[in-house]
Protein backbone atom coordinates (compact mmCIF):
# COMPACT_ATOMS: atom_id res chain seq x y z
CA UNK A 1 0.00 0.00 0.00
CA UNK A 2 0.87 3.78 -0.50
CA UNK A 3 2.43 4.78 2.70
CA UNK A 4 2.78 8.26 1.81
CA UNK A 5 -0.88 8.59 0.88
CA UNK A 6 -1.56 6.88 4.51
CA UNK A 7 0.63 9.30 5.87
CA UNK A 8 -0.77 12.54 4.74
CA UNK A 9 -4.34 11.14 5.52
CA UNK A 10 -3.05 10.41 9.29
CA UNK A 11 -1.65 14.21 9.46
CA UNK A 12 -4.76 15.67 7.62
CA UNK A 13 -6.79 13.57 9.77
CA UNK A 14 -4.51 14.52 12.93
CA UNK A 15 -4.40 18.35 12.05
CA UNK A 16 -8.27 18.56 11.01
CA UNK A 17 -9.16 17.02 15.23
CA UNK A 18 -6.82 20.06 16.59
CA UNK A 19 -8.87 22.93 14.86
CA UNK A 20 -12.11 20.86 15.60
CA UNK A 21 -11.07 21.18 19.38
CA UNK A 22 -10.96 24.49 21.03
CA UNK A 23 -9.62 22.94 24.04
CA UNK A 24 -6.64 22.13 22.01
CA UNK A 25 -6.09 24.92 19.72
CA UNK A 26 -6.77 28.05 22.34
CA UNK A 27 -4.14 26.97 25.16
CA UNK A 28 -1.54 26.51 21.85
CA UNK A 29 -2.43 30.38 20.78
CA UNK A 30 -2.70 31.69 24.34
CA UNK A 31 1.17 30.64 25.33
CA UNK A 32 2.56 31.63 22.72
CA UNK A 33 1.08 34.86 22.12
CA UNK A 34 1.89 35.79 25.86
CA UNK A 35 5.58 34.48 26.88
CA UNK A 36 6.12 34.84 22.25
CA UNK A 37 4.50 38.24 21.47
CA UNK A 38 2.76 39.82 24.54
CA UNK A 39 4.89 39.63 27.43
CA UNK A 40 8.86 40.27 25.80
CA UNK A 41 6.94 42.80 23.72
CA UNK A 42 5.69 45.25 26.71
CA UNK A 43 9.28 44.21 28.41
CA UNK A 44 11.44 45.37 25.39
CA UNK A 45 9.07 48.36 25.10
CA UNK A 46 9.31 49.45 29.06
CA UNK A 47 13.24 48.88 28.95
CA UNK A 48 13.67 50.77 25.84
CA UNK A 49 11.56 54.03 27.77
CA UNK A 50 12.13 53.98 31.83
CA UNK A 51 14.93 55.47 34.05
CA UNK A 52 16.65 52.16 34.52
CA UNK A 53 18.99 53.15 37.51
CA UNK A 54 15.79 54.58 38.99
CA UNK A 55 14.26 50.95 39.66
CA UNK A 56 16.18 49.35 42.18
CA UNK A 57 15.62 45.61 41.27
CA UNK A 58 17.32 46.23 37.68
CA UNK A 59 21.00 46.84 39.13
CA UNK A 60 21.15 42.98 39.07
CA UNK A 61 20.79 42.91 35.29
CA UNK A 62 22.98 45.58 34.61
CA UNK A 63 25.46 44.56 36.74
CA UNK A 64 25.09 41.24 34.84
CA UNK A 65 25.48 42.73 31.83
CA UNK A 66 28.50 44.55 33.00
CA UNK A 67 30.03 41.40 33.89
CA UNK A 68 29.25 39.77 30.44
CA UNK A 69 30.69 43.16 28.93
CA UNK A 70 33.73 42.77 30.71
CA UNK A 71 34.09 38.61 29.95
CA UNK A 72 33.69 39.71 26.61
CA UNK A 73 30.66 37.35 26.09
CA UNK A 74 28.57 39.81 24.19
CA UNK A 75 31.18 42.11 22.98
CA UNK A 76 28.32 44.38 21.83
CA UNK A 77 27.36 45.63 24.46
CA UNK A 78 30.88 47.55 24.97
CA UNK A 79 30.00 49.84 22.29
CA UNK A 80 26.37 51.14 23.59
CA UNK A 81 25.57 54.46 24.51
CA UNK A 82 23.05 53.73 27.28
CA UNK A 83 21.84 50.98 30.05
CA UNK A 84 18.49 51.05 28.24
CA UNK A 85 20.41 50.26 25.00
CA UNK A 86 22.33 47.09 26.72
CA UNK A 87 19.21 45.50 28.56
CA UNK A 88 17.13 46.55 25.49
CA UNK A 89 19.66 44.04 23.07
CA UNK A 90 19.94 41.58 26.07
CA UNK A 91 16.43 41.11 26.70
CA UNK A 92 15.81 41.01 23.02
CA UNK A 93 18.49 39.07 21.65
CA UNK A 94 19.80 36.31 24.80
CA UNK A 95 17.04 36.57 27.53
CA UNK A 96 13.85 35.22 25.53
CA UNK A 97 15.71 32.72 23.48
CA UNK A 98 14.72 30.43 26.14
CA UNK A 99 11.11 31.31 26.59
CA UNK A 100 10.88 30.73 22.60
CA UNK A 101 11.47 26.64 23.67
CA UNK A 102 8.55 26.40 25.83
CA UNK A 103 6.52 26.72 22.77
CA UNK A 104 7.20 24.11 20.74
CA UNK A 105 7.71 21.74 23.60
CA UNK A 106 4.41 22.71 24.75
CA UNK A 107 2.38 21.93 21.44
CA UNK A 108 4.40 19.37 20.96
CA UNK A 109 3.12 17.59 24.03
CA UNK A 110 -0.81 18.64 24.13
CA UNK A 111 -0.61 17.12 20.16
CA UNK A 112 0.91 14.26 20.52
CA UNK A 113 -0.95 13.60 24.00
CA UNK A 114 -3.99 14.48 22.09
CA UNK A 115 -3.31 12.30 19.05
CA UNK A 116 -2.31 9.29 20.79
CA UNK A 117 -3.53 8.74 24.20
CA UNK A 118 -6.67 10.57 22.83
CA UNK A 119 -6.89 7.85 20.28
CA UNK A 120 -6.89 5.25 23.10
CA UNK A 121 -9.18 7.48 25.22
CA UNK A 122 -11.75 7.98 22.17
CA UNK A 123 -11.51 4.42 21.42
CA UNK A 124 -10.31 4.75 17.59
CA UNK A 125 -6.64 3.74 18.14
CA UNK A 126 -8.31 0.11 17.40
CA UNK A 127 -9.80 0.92 14.57
CA UNK A 128 -6.13 1.95 12.87
CA UNK A 129 -4.69 -1.10 14.17
CA UNK A 130 -7.05 -2.87 12.11
CA UNK A 131 -5.63 -1.21 8.75
CA UNK A 132 -3.24 -2.20 6.94
CA UNK A 133 -1.35 0.68 7.47
CA UNK A 134 2.22 -0.43 8.93
CA UNK A 135 3.50 0.21 12.35
CA UNK A 136 6.30 2.56 10.91
CA UNK A 137 3.88 4.22 8.68
CA UNK A 138 1.35 4.89 11.69
CA UNK A 139 4.24 6.38 14.18
CA UNK A 140 5.46 8.53 11.31
CA UNK A 141 2.06 10.10 10.72
CA UNK A 142 1.77 10.56 13.74
CA UNK A 143 5.15 12.19 14.77
CA UNK A 144 4.30 14.48 11.71
CA UNK A 145 0.64 15.64 12.80
CA UNK A 146 2.40 16.90 15.96
CA UNK A 147 5.79 17.89 14.47
CA UNK A 148 4.27 20.03 11.61
CA UNK A 149 2.04 22.46 13.51
CA UNK A 150 4.34 22.51 16.59
CA UNK A 151 7.02 24.20 14.01
CA UNK A 152 4.58 26.50 12.28
CA UNK A 153 3.57 27.50 15.62
CA UNK A 154 6.85 28.29 16.73
CA UNK A 155 8.56 29.64 13.61
CA UNK A 156 5.33 32.07 12.96
CA UNK A 157 5.59 33.07 16.44
CA UNK A 158 9.47 33.71 15.97
CA UNK A 159 8.31 36.13 12.88
CA UNK A 160 6.02 38.10 14.58
CA UNK A 161 8.44 38.29 17.67
CA UNK A 162 11.10 39.44 15.73
CA UNK A 163 8.87 42.25 14.01
CA UNK A 164 7.96 43.89 17.18
CA UNK A 165 11.38 43.64 18.54
CA UNK A 166 12.90 45.78 14.93
CA UNK A 167 9.99 48.08 15.28
CA UNK A 168 11.09 48.52 19.23
CA UNK A 169 14.44 48.42 18.53
CA UNK A 170 15.13 50.54 14.97
CA UNK A 171 14.46 53.48 16.76
CA UNK A 172 17.55 53.09 19.58
CA UNK A 173 19.51 51.47 17.29
CA UNK A 174 18.98 53.18 13.36
CA UNK A 175 19.57 49.13 12.41
CA UNK A 176 17.42 45.88 12.14
CA UNK A 177 19.05 44.09 14.83
CA UNK A 178 16.96 40.84 15.13
CA UNK A 179 17.60 38.14 14.48
CA UNK A 180 21.27 37.32 15.40
CA UNK A 181 22.94 33.84 14.75
CA UNK A 182 21.85 32.28 18.17
CA UNK A 183 18.40 32.81 17.14
CA UNK A 184 18.50 31.69 13.54
CA UNK A 185 20.15 28.55 15.18
CA UNK A 186 18.00 28.21 17.65
CA UNK A 187 14.52 28.52 15.48
CA UNK A 188 15.75 26.33 12.79
CA UNK A 189 17.79 23.82 14.74
CA UNK A 190 16.78 23.54 18.02
CA UNK A 191 13.50 23.91 17.85
CA UNK A 192 12.76 21.29 15.66
CA UNK A 193 15.07 18.71 17.15
CA UNK A 194 13.36 19.97 20.34
CA UNK A 195 9.90 19.01 19.28
CA UNK A 196 11.61 15.97 18.09
CA UNK A 197 12.52 14.70 20.98
CA UNK A 198 9.09 16.00 23.08
CA UNK A 199 7.06 14.33 20.30
CA UNK A 200 8.59 10.91 20.83
CA UNK A 201 8.91 10.86 24.40
CA UNK A 202 5.48 11.40 24.73
CA UNK A 203 4.66 8.87 21.86
CA UNK A 204 6.15 6.31 24.49
CA UNK A 205 4.53 7.75 27.09
CA UNK A 206 1.34 7.63 25.13
CA UNK A 207 1.57 4.42 24.28
CA UNK A 208 1.84 3.35 27.43
CA UNK A 209 -1.04 5.12 29.23
CA UNK A 210 -3.82 4.70 28.95
CA UNK A 211 -5.83 8.34 28.62
CA UNK A 212 -4.93 12.00 27.50
CA UNK A 213 -4.87 13.76 31.07
CA UNK A 214 -2.13 11.00 32.06
CA UNK A 215 -0.13 11.73 28.69
CA UNK A 216 -0.03 14.98 29.22
CA UNK A 217 0.65 14.98 32.57
CA UNK A 218 3.84 12.67 32.11
CA UNK A 219 4.80 14.58 29.27
CA UNK A 220 5.09 18.36 31.21
CA UNK A 221 7.89 16.65 33.05
CA UNK A 222 10.31 17.62 29.87
CA UNK A 223 9.33 21.46 30.71
CA UNK A 224 11.69 21.20 33.99
CA UNK A 225 15.03 20.99 32.04
CA UNK A 226 13.98 24.52 29.90
CA UNK A 227 13.01 26.18 33.76
CA UNK A 228 16.81 25.53 33.83
CA UNK A 229 18.06 27.22 30.55
CA UNK A 230 15.32 30.06 31.54
CA UNK A 231 17.21 30.70 34.54
CA UNK A 232 20.36 30.35 33.64
CA UNK A 233 20.32 32.95 30.52
CA UNK A 234 18.34 35.22 33.14
CA UNK A 235 21.08 34.96 35.62
CA UNK A 236 23.87 35.20 32.78
CA UNK A 237 25.42 32.34 34.02
CA UNK A 238 24.43 29.85 30.98
CA UNK A 239 24.75 31.97 28.11
CA UNK A 240 24.86 29.76 25.49
CA UNK A 241 27.21 30.37 21.83
CA UNK A 242 25.94 29.62 18.75
CA UNK A 243 28.44 26.27 18.85
CA UNK A 244 26.84 24.99 21.88
CA UNK A 245 23.51 25.57 20.35
CA UNK A 246 24.76 23.58 17.61
CA UNK A 247 25.31 20.96 19.76
CA UNK A 248 22.32 20.54 21.98
CA UNK A 249 20.64 20.67 18.43
CA UNK A 250 22.78 17.71 17.60
CA UNK A 251 22.58 16.26 21.60
CA UNK A 252 18.84 16.43 20.85
CA UNK A 253 18.98 14.57 17.32
CA UNK A 254 20.90 11.85 19.14
CA UNK A 255 18.11 11.41 21.26
CA UNK A 256 15.46 11.20 19.00
CA UNK A 257 17.08 8.03 17.39
CA UNK A 258 17.21 6.67 20.20
CA UNK A 259 13.73 7.57 21.22
CA UNK A 260 12.81 6.40 17.57
CA UNK A 261 14.40 3.21 18.46
CA UNK A 262 12.13 2.67 21.59
CA UNK A 263 9.12 3.72 20.34
CA UNK A 264 9.54 0.33 17.13
CA UNK A 265 11.13 -1.61 19.92
CA UNK A 266 8.36 -1.18 22.30
CA UNK A 267 5.37 -0.52 20.26
CA UNK A 268 4.37 -3.38 17.74
CA UNK A 269 0.63 -3.59 16.71
CA UNK A 270 -0.22 -6.19 19.19
CA UNK A 271 1.48 -4.30 22.23
CA UNK A 272 -0.20 -1.26 21.16
CA UNK A 273 -3.66 -3.37 21.06
CA UNK A 274 -2.99 -5.14 24.26
CA UNK A 275 -2.15 -1.74 26.08
CA UNK A 276 -5.68 -1.20 25.48
CA UNK A 277 -7.77 -3.45 26.00
CA UNK B 1 -8.74 -24.98 2.22
CA UNK B 2 -9.72 -23.47 5.13
CA UNK B 3 -10.13 -20.11 5.06
CA UNK B 4 -9.69 -19.59 8.33
CA UNK B 5 -7.98 -22.44 10.74
CA UNK B 6 -7.65 -21.85 14.50
CA UNK B 7 -5.40 -24.28 15.72
CA UNK B 8 -5.06 -24.54 20.09
CA UNK B 9 -4.95 -20.91 20.47
CA UNK B 10 -4.78 -19.77 23.96
CA UNK B 11 -4.58 -16.19 24.82
CA UNK B 12 -3.27 -15.27 29.27
CA UNK B 13 -3.97 -11.19 30.08
CA UNK B 14 -1.85 -11.10 33.33
CA UNK B 15 -4.08 -13.80 36.22
CA UNK B 16 -6.92 -14.04 33.33
CA UNK B 17 -7.03 -16.50 30.86
CA UNK B 18 -8.72 -15.55 28.21
CA UNK B 19 -8.91 -18.34 25.63
CA UNK B 20 -7.94 -21.95 26.31
CA UNK B 21 -6.44 -23.98 23.51
CA UNK B 22 -9.68 -22.87 21.34
CA UNK B 23 -9.78 -24.80 17.64
CA UNK B 24 -12.04 -24.37 14.86
CA UNK B 25 -11.66 -24.31 10.70
CA UNK B 26 -14.19 -21.64 8.51
CA UNK B 27 -14.82 -22.49 5.06
CA UNK B 28 -14.57 -20.02 1.83
CA UNK B 29 -17.80 -18.24 1.19
CA UNK B 30 -19.56 -19.54 4.81
CA UNK B 31 -21.12 -17.44 7.70
CA UNK B 32 -20.08 -18.49 11.04
CA UNK B 33 -21.65 -17.17 14.06
CA UNK B 34 -19.05 -17.53 17.00
CA UNK B 35 -21.73 -17.32 19.87
CA UNK B 36 -21.21 -17.03 23.55
CA UNK B 37 -21.74 -14.92 26.65
CA UNK B 38 -19.99 -11.66 27.27
CA UNK B 39 -16.57 -12.41 28.18
CA UNK B 40 -16.33 -15.96 26.89
CA UNK B 41 -13.44 -14.82 24.40
CA UNK B 42 -15.19 -14.12 21.42
CA UNK B 43 -13.49 -10.36 21.02
CA UNK B 44 -9.87 -11.77 21.30
CA UNK B 45 -10.42 -14.43 19.26
CA UNK B 46 -11.14 -11.84 16.66
CA UNK B 47 -8.18 -9.94 17.32
CA UNK B 48 -5.78 -12.62 17.39
CA UNK B 49 -7.39 -14.08 14.10
CA UNK B 50 -6.11 -10.44 12.65
CA UNK B 51 -3.07 -10.24 14.28
CA UNK B 52 -3.77 -7.73 16.11
CA UNK B 53 -3.28 -9.42 19.30
CA UNK B 54 -0.82 -12.21 20.10
CA UNK B 55 -1.61 -15.33 21.00
CA UNK B 56 0.09 -17.63 24.26
CA UNK B 57 -0.21 -20.74 22.19
CA UNK B 58 -1.25 -22.35 19.48
CA UNK B 59 -1.59 -21.04 15.26
CA UNK B 60 -3.77 -19.47 12.98
CA UNK B 61 -3.89 -19.43 9.44
CA UNK B 62 -6.07 -17.07 7.54
CA UNK B 63 -5.72 -18.02 3.93
CA UNK B 64 -2.76 -19.78 4.11
CA UNK B 65 -0.94 -16.80 5.97
CA UNK B 66 0.46 -16.42 9.51
CA UNK B 67 -1.33 -12.80 10.90
CA UNK B 68 1.78 -12.86 13.72
CA UNK B 69 3.81 -12.85 10.61
CA UNK B 70 2.21 -10.83 7.71
CA UNK B 71 -0.10 -8.60 9.96
CA UNK B 72 -0.42 -6.05 7.20
CA UNK B 73 -0.93 -8.75 4.79
CA UNK B 74 -3.97 -10.64 6.58
CA UNK B 75 -4.70 -7.56 7.43
CA UNK B 76 -5.31 -5.94 3.74
CA UNK B 77 -7.86 -8.71 3.04
CA UNK B 78 -9.79 -8.70 6.06
CA UNK B 79 -12.67 -5.99 7.33
CA UNK B 80 -13.10 -6.28 10.94
CA UNK B 81 -16.02 -4.18 13.11
CA UNK B 82 -15.77 -4.32 16.98
CA UNK B 83 -18.02 -3.57 19.46
CA UNK B 84 -17.21 0.36 18.95
CA UNK B 85 -17.14 1.82 14.97
CA UNK B 86 -13.99 3.13 15.32
CA UNK B 87 -15.63 6.65 13.73
CA UNK B 88 -13.76 9.89 14.52
CA UNK B 89 -16.62 11.64 16.03
CA UNK B 90 -15.37 15.17 15.50
CA UNK B 91 -15.39 14.34 11.51
CA UNK B 92 -18.18 13.76 9.15
CA UNK B 93 -19.17 10.23 7.77
CA UNK B 94 -18.04 10.94 4.44
CA UNK B 95 -14.56 12.14 5.62
CA UNK B 96 -14.15 9.28 7.92
CA UNK B 97 -14.61 7.20 5.30
CA UNK B 98 -12.40 9.44 3.16
CA UNK B 99 -9.50 8.70 5.72
CA UNK B 100 -9.81 5.04 6.18
CA UNK B 101 -10.27 4.81 1.93
CA UNK B 102 -6.86 6.57 2.17
CA UNK B 103 -5.65 4.31 5.21
CA UNK B 104 -6.11 1.25 3.76
CA UNK B 105 -4.87 2.25 -0.21
CA UNK B 106 -8.33 1.97 -1.75
CA UNK B 107 -8.10 2.90 -5.40
CA UNK B 108 -10.89 5.02 -7.18
CA UNK B 109 -12.52 5.84 -3.54
CA UNK B 110 -14.38 8.40 -4.24
CA UNK B 111 -16.66 5.57 -6.01
CA UNK B 112 -16.05 3.07 -3.50
CA UNK B 113 -17.61 5.22 -0.73
CA UNK B 114 -20.64 6.76 -2.82
CA UNK B 115 -21.81 3.28 -3.50
CA UNK B 116 -21.05 2.30 0.18
CA UNK B 117 -23.06 5.74 1.37
CA UNK B 118 -25.63 4.48 -1.41
CA UNK B 119 -25.89 0.32 0.30
CA UNK B 120 -25.61 2.04 4.17
CA UNK B 121 -28.24 4.53 3.02
CA UNK B 122 -26.31 7.23 4.64
CA UNK B 123 -26.73 9.29 1.91
CA UNK B 124 -28.59 12.36 4.14
CA UNK B 125 -26.25 12.01 6.94
CA UNK B 126 -22.51 11.45 5.38
CA UNK B 127 -21.90 15.34 5.97
CA UNK B 128 -23.05 15.47 9.27
CA UNK B 129 -20.24 14.74 12.61
CA UNK B 130 -20.32 11.10 13.60
CA UNK B 131 -20.86 12.68 17.25
CA UNK B 132 -23.91 13.31 16.35
CA UNK B 133 -25.21 9.85 14.20
CA UNK B 134 -27.69 7.30 16.56
CA UNK B 135 -25.96 4.09 17.42
CA UNK B 136 -27.41 2.65 14.47
CA UNK B 137 -26.41 5.17 11.94
CA UNK B 138 -22.91 4.59 13.63
CA UNK B 139 -22.99 1.00 13.16
CA UNK B 140 -23.86 1.12 9.44
CA UNK B 141 -20.95 3.96 8.77
CA UNK B 142 -18.85 1.16 10.69
CA UNK B 143 -20.07 -1.26 8.34
CA UNK B 144 -18.89 0.68 5.39
CA UNK B 145 -15.53 1.63 6.27
CA UNK B 146 -14.68 -1.95 6.91
CA UNK B 147 -16.40 -2.73 3.45
CA UNK B 148 -13.82 -0.02 1.66
CA UNK B 149 -11.38 -2.08 0.23
CA UNK B 150 -13.26 -5.05 -0.52
CA UNK B 151 -12.06 -7.63 1.90
CA UNK B 152 -12.43 -11.19 1.46
CA UNK B 153 -13.11 -11.69 4.96
CA UNK B 154 -15.32 -10.19 7.57
CA UNK B 155 -14.85 -10.26 11.47
CA UNK B 156 -18.22 -8.60 12.81
CA UNK B 157 -17.72 -8.44 16.29
CA UNK B 158 -21.69 -7.95 17.91
CA UNK B 159 -22.58 -5.88 14.97
CA UNK B 160 -26.14 -6.03 16.13
CA UNK B 161 -25.75 -4.95 19.64
CA UNK B 162 -27.34 -1.48 21.00
CA UNK B 163 -29.84 -1.47 17.46
CA UNK B 164 -33.40 -1.62 17.00
CA UNK B 165 -35.39 -4.23 15.56
CA UNK B 166 -35.14 -2.21 11.79
CA UNK B 167 -31.49 -1.95 12.00
CA UNK B 168 -30.85 -5.51 12.82
CA UNK B 169 -32.75 -6.50 9.98
CA UNK B 170 -30.61 -4.07 8.03
CA UNK B 171 -26.99 -6.06 9.18
CA UNK B 172 -28.24 -8.96 8.54
CA UNK B 173 -29.46 -8.24 5.35
CA UNK B 174 -26.79 -6.53 4.48
CA UNK B 175 -25.06 -10.18 5.92
CA UNK B 176 -26.48 -12.26 3.49
CA UNK B 177 -26.15 -9.68 0.66
CA UNK B 178 -22.27 -9.60 1.00
CA UNK B 179 -22.44 -13.10 1.35
CA UNK B 180 -24.22 -14.14 -1.18
CA UNK B 181 -23.11 -11.58 -4.10
CA UNK B 182 -19.80 -10.83 -3.40
CA UNK B 183 -19.00 -14.39 -1.53
CA UNK B 184 -17.51 -12.90 1.41
CA UNK B 185 -16.06 -15.37 4.19
CA UNK B 186 -18.03 -13.95 7.08
CA UNK B 187 -17.18 -14.82 10.99
CA UNK B 188 -19.93 -12.50 13.34
CA UNK B 189 -19.69 -13.08 16.64
CA UNK B 190 -23.12 -12.14 18.94
CA UNK B 191 -24.53 -13.23 22.69
CA UNK B 192 -27.88 -12.83 20.91
CA UNK B 193 -28.44 -16.40 18.74
CA UNK B 194 -31.85 -15.86 17.67
CA UNK B 195 -30.39 -12.99 15.99
CA UNK B 196 -27.91 -14.77 13.88
CA UNK B 197 -29.64 -18.18 12.94
CA UNK B 198 -31.53 -16.43 9.65
CA UNK B 199 -27.99 -15.98 8.57
CA UNK B 200 -25.51 -18.45 10.10
CA UNK B 201 -24.57 -21.82 8.34
CA UNK B 202 -22.29 -22.93 10.98
CA UNK B 203 -22.08 -21.96 14.88
CA UNK B 204 -19.23 -22.21 17.38
CA UNK B 205 -20.49 -21.81 20.85
CA UNK B 206 -18.07 -20.50 23.21
CA UNK B 207 -17.88 -20.38 26.94
CA UNK B 208 -15.63 -18.86 29.19
CA UNK B 209 -12.57 -18.87 27.11
CA UNK B 210 -13.40 -22.60 25.65
CA UNK B 211 -15.03 -23.84 22.31
CA UNK B 212 -17.73 -25.84 23.61
CA UNK B 213 -19.69 -26.80 20.70
CA UNK B 214 -19.90 -27.04 16.85
CA UNK B 215 -21.47 -27.38 13.90
CA UNK B 216 -24.61 -26.60 11.57
CA UNK B 217 -27.94 -25.77 13.23
CA UNK B 218 -28.93 -29.35 12.32
CA UNK B 219 -25.85 -31.35 13.49
CA UNK B 220 -25.97 -29.48 17.03
CA UNK B 221 -29.98 -29.99 17.02
CA UNK B 222 -29.15 -33.76 16.70
CA UNK B 223 -26.52 -33.88 19.46
CA UNK B 224 -28.71 -32.28 22.29
CA UNK B 225 -32.34 -33.14 21.34
CA UNK B 226 -31.78 -36.55 22.55
CA UNK B 227 -35.13 -37.16 24.28
CA UNK B 228 -37.58 -34.41 22.98
CA UNK B 229 -40.32 -33.01 23.94
CA UNK B 230 -43.71 -32.92 21.50
CA UNK B 231 -47.09 -30.67 22.33
CA UNK B 232 -49.51 -31.72 20.18
CA UNK B 233 -52.92 -30.18 18.86
CA UNK B 234 -55.09 -33.10 18.40
CA UNK B 235 -58.44 -33.88 18.98
CA UNK B 236 -58.98 -37.81 20.41
CA UNK B 237 -62.45 -39.12 20.56
CA UNK B 238 -61.55 -41.83 22.83
CA UNK B 239 -59.02 -39.57 25.58
CA UNK B 240 -54.65 -39.13 25.41
CA UNK B 241 -54.97 -42.35 27.46
CA UNK B 242 -55.53 -44.71 24.71
CA UNK B 243 -52.03 -43.84 23.29
CA UNK B 244 -49.71 -46.93 23.77
CA UNK B 245 -46.64 -46.67 25.75
CA UNK B 246 -46.79 -43.16 26.25
CA UNK B 247 -47.93 -41.09 29.28
CA UNK B 248 -48.42 -37.60 28.11
CA UNK B 249 -49.20 -34.36 30.34
CA UNK B 250 -52.20 -33.36 29.52
CA UNK B 251 -52.77 -29.87 28.93
CA UNK B 252 -56.37 -29.13 27.99
CA UNK B 253 -58.85 -31.72 26.00
CA UNK B 254 -57.05 -31.16 22.81
CA UNK B 255 -53.62 -30.41 24.02
CA UNK B 256 -51.12 -32.68 25.35
CA UNK B 257 -47.12 -32.82 25.57
CA UNK B 258 -45.33 -35.92 25.20
CA UNK B 259 -41.84 -36.48 26.42
CA UNK B 260 -40.24 -39.29 24.11
CA UNK B 261 -37.11 -41.14 24.43
CA UNK B 262 -35.37 -40.28 20.90
CA UNK B 263 -36.04 -38.73 17.81
CA UNK B 264 -37.43 -41.88 16.51
CA UNK B 265 -40.23 -41.81 18.57
CA UNK B 266 -40.98 -38.93 17.00
CA UNK B 267 -43.06 -40.37 13.77
CA UNK B 268 -44.42 -43.59 15.84
CA UNK B 269 -46.39 -41.20 17.95
CA UNK B 270 -47.63 -39.45 15.25
CA UNK B 271 -48.50 -42.68 13.16
CA UNK B 272 -50.60 -43.80 16.61
CA UNK B 273 -52.25 -40.64 17.17
CA UNK B 274 -53.83 -40.04 13.17
CA UNK B 275 -54.91 -43.07 13.88
CA UNK B 276 -56.97 -42.66 17.01
CA UNK B 277 -58.30 -38.94 15.89
CA UNK B 278 -57.25 -36.13 14.05
CA UNK B 279 -54.09 -34.14 14.85
CA UNK B 280 -53.89 -30.64 13.45
CA UNK B 281 -50.38 -29.02 15.27
CA UNK B 282 -46.94 -30.90 16.35
CA UNK B 283 -44.23 -28.81 17.74
CA UNK B 284 -41.03 -29.89 19.32
CA UNK B 285 -40.14 -27.54 22.38
CA UNK B 286 -36.70 -26.48 22.66
CA UNK B 287 -35.85 -27.43 19.54
CA UNK B 288 -34.87 -24.05 18.82
CA UNK B 289 -31.10 -23.09 18.44
CA UNK B 290 -31.82 -20.55 21.28
CA UNK B 291 -32.79 -23.35 23.84
CA UNK B 292 -30.22 -25.58 22.58
CA UNK B 293 -28.05 -22.90 23.47
CA UNK B 294 -29.03 -22.59 27.14
CA UNK B 295 -28.53 -26.07 26.95
CA UNK B 296 -24.93 -26.11 25.84
CA UNK B 297 -24.54 -23.14 28.68
CA UNK B 298 -25.96 -25.39 31.09
CA UNK B 299 -23.99 -28.54 30.17
CA UNK B 300 -20.85 -26.73 30.30
CA UNK B 301 -21.27 -24.13 32.98
CA UNK B 302 -19.64 -26.12 35.71
CA UNK B 303 -16.25 -27.31 33.90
Amino acid sequence: MNNRQAIRALVRKDIRAITASVQLWLPMLIVPLVIGIIMPGILIWTASRLELASLGNMSFLIDTLDNLTHAGQIPQLASMPTDNHRVVYYLALYMFAPLFLIIPVMASSILTANSFAGEKERKTLEGLLFTPMSMDTLFKGKVLAALIPSLLLSWITFIIYGIIANILMYPMFGAWMFPNLNWIILVLWVVPTCSLVVILLNVLISAKVRGFQEAYQLGGLVVLPLLALIAGQASGMLLISPLMLILVGAVLLLISFILLRLVTLWNSRQQLAESQI
Amino acid sequence: MYMIEVRNISKQFKVHQALNDVSFTVEQGSVTGLIGPNGSGKTTLIRIMNGVLGASGGQVSINGLDPFRETENVLAFCGTLTEQSGLYENMSGRDNLIFFAEAFGVQRAKARIDELVDLFELQEYQHRKVGTYSTGMKKRAGLARVLLHRPSILFLDEPTNGLDPDGIQMVLRIIRRLNQEEHMTILVSSHVLSQLSAVCDRYIFMEKGRKVEEGTEQEIVNRYLTSPRIEIEATIPDGWQTVIGYTPEIVSANKAIFQLQSREDIPLLLRQLTERGQVYQARITGSDLESIYFAIREAHHHE
